[in-house]
């Protein structure tokens, strides 16, 4: 399949280095995961590939065009952001028509589309709720819903499900794959969670930590080796996080009580 | 812990019945209907010693409030003072207001518009009211411009802090979906900016209200603040008290009825 986002060497330095050299592709319709520790970058490669935050080398192709961060974005994106990002001062019908306007979708058309878009992510009947009045997996919807009013090419998810309990987080994980499988969007969908990816994701890139480079690309195709998938990345994000935290003990190495007295 | 929950039965009871006659001498503000008295009392004992041209008994303001009431003068300069009130303090809205846009446009004049409020905020009010004289004579703008002056400090720097505290995450979403300039503006940036503007608003009017009266003394011929100084000159220490009671009631009043009302009205979406 034609490849939609192609990430080509891309690194993004603050005050410290924190991206290295990432590069992977996307093809069209795939479900793409991002896993890696807390702290390794995740989010910021998202608003790269998003076009909020500039890179410092490297580039990333939409449809084979590289993006131009000097402006708006040129294609449509859906962004569900780490937290809900709606705006508190708007009911929930607002937040969505609010993103439809840009598209020519304004007034009732607007109200119209935003209402069948909450109605999609099980929310008929909240329109006229304000953010504040609904709970957090209520508001998780509502974005996603915003997300998807725009009719999105790329569907950017970052941690979406982090502040929800078991129980929403699986409903909600269903509902995502549902979206998936009727819309065929291209989705990037970072989490730190590898039941997570493992269970949704077609393809799962594993980032180190920071700098954070790719350290292994996982195709996920579904099928019986899900389990031994699960086991190696499991290994590999322990590693990540020792590695994280400086500590050279773990693997192999010296137990805690080993080291000697005040190191660390 | 188990012994006091076996005695706890009748026991809690008791507070129960206890707290609630707390909460209700809570809502009836009975603390402070205590103190008024005990000032009464007080007021009272200072008036019979050192008598009614220092310390006008409490039952003669009472009836000179309401003798300006019956007599119209009430209404004649109150109603004075509040247009020269709303009209200095409307213009320090508008002036503010455009303030905290050209912060928001452009970056250089958000550091001229800080540095303006902070040498209006040093001016003290004598200094306006002085050059208001010299300026606008004996007339009706000289009050006016004391309020504009002294409430613009206190509402531009409010409406600057709500554009400087716009989130920026909101500003980031509004760019992943390409919302324009105007939109922006419009949804994000004068929705986060009205809460501290209302609360510029409630503390700029209580201001312009003891800034206007003090204007008021010099030069006009109505206004509550005249009547106090005249009143004060014929010697009916009485009368300062009523219209001292009378300035006391509108910022009550306009409290009450008009900001905290906004105010709800503006954060109804908490
Ligand atoms: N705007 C910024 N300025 C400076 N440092 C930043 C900025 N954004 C992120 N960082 C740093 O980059 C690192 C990665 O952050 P982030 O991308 O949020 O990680 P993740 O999403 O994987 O948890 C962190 O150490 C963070 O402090
Ligand atoms: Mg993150």
């Amino acid at each position: 399949m034609a490849v939609k986002v192609e990430v080509r060497a891309v690194s993004k330095d603050y005050l410290i280095p924190v991206l290295d050299r990432i590069s992977f592709s996307v093809a069209e319709g795939e479900f793409l995961c991002i896993l890696g520790p807390n702290g390794c970058g995740k989010t910021t490669l998202l608003r790269i590939i998003g076009c909020m935050e500039e890179p410092t080398a490297g580039e990333v192709l939409i449809e084979g065009k590289p993006l131009d961060f000097a402006h708006l974005p040129e294609h449509r994106i859906g962004f569900v952001f780490q937290e809900d990002r709606l705006l508190p001062w708007k009911t929930l019908r607002e937040n969505v028509a609010l993103v439809l306007k840009p598209l020519g979708g304004e007034g009732e058309r607007g109200r119209k589309v935003a209402t069948d878009y909450l109605r999609f992510v099980g929310l008929a009947g909240f329109e006229d709720y304000f953010p504040n009045r609904v709970s957090g997996g209520m508001r998780q919807r509502a974005a996603i819903a915003r997300a998807l009013a725009v009719e999105p090419e790329i569907l950017l998810m970052d941690e979406p499900f982090g502040g929800l309990d078991a129980q929403n987080r699986r409903i909600m994980q269903g509902e995502v794959q549902r979206i998936w499988r009727e819309t065929k969007k291209t989705i990037l969908f970072v989490t730190h969670s590898i039941e997570e990816a493992t269970l949704i994701g077609t393809k799962l890139v594993m980032m180190s930590a920071r700098p954070a480079a790719v350290r292994e690309i996982i195709e996920n195709d579904g099928g019986a080796d899900r389990h031994a998938i699960v086991e190696r990345l499991n290994r590999m994000i322990t590693e990540e996080v020792i590695r994280q935290q400086g500590l050279d003990y773990g693997f192999g190495g010296a137990t805690p009580g080993e080291r000697p007295m005040g190191a660390g | 812990m188990a012994r006091e929950a076996a005695l706890g039965g009748p026991a809690a009871k008791g507070r129960g019945a206890a707290s609630d006659l707390s909460r209700l001498a809570e809502r009836l503000h009975v603390s402070t209907i205590v103190v008024f008295v005990l000032v009464l009392l007080v007021w009272r004992a200072l008036s019979s010693a050192f008598g009614s041209y220092v310390m006008p008994p409490p039952g003669a303001v009472v009836a000179g409030l309401r003798r300006v009431l019956v007599s119209g003068e009430l209404w004649k300069h109150a109603g004075a003072t509040f247009y020269r009130i709303v009209v200095g303090f409307g213009l320090a809205l508008v002036a503010a207001i455009t303030m905290g846009l050209l912060a928001s446009a452009w970056r250089q004049a958000r550091i001229a518009v800080h540095d303006v409020i902070a040498v209006l905020n040093s001016t003290s009010v004598f200094v306006w009211i002085v050059v208001s004289l010299i300026w606008f004579g004996l007339t009706d703008m000289a009050p006016m411009f004391t309020t504009l002056m002294i409430t613009l400090p206190v509402l531009a720097s409010n409406v600057v802090e709500g554009v400087e505290n716009v989130d920026p995450r909101h500003l980031e979403m509004a760019r992943v979906y390409r919302l324009g300039e105007w939109e922006r503006f419009r949804s994000i940036v004068i929705p986060s900016t009205i809460p501290y503007l209302v609360a510029g608003m409630k503390v700029g009017f209580g201001l312009a209200l003891k800034v206007s009266v003090v204007a008021e003394i010099f030069g006009v011929t109505s206004g509550v603040g005249y009547i106090m100084n005249y009143s004060r000159e014929i010697l009916a220490t009485d009368m300062v008290f009523v219209w001292a009671a009378v300035m006391i009631l509108i910022m009550m009043l306009t409290d009450k009825l008009v900001f905290e009302a906004l105010s709800r009205r503006v954060q109804r979406w908490r």
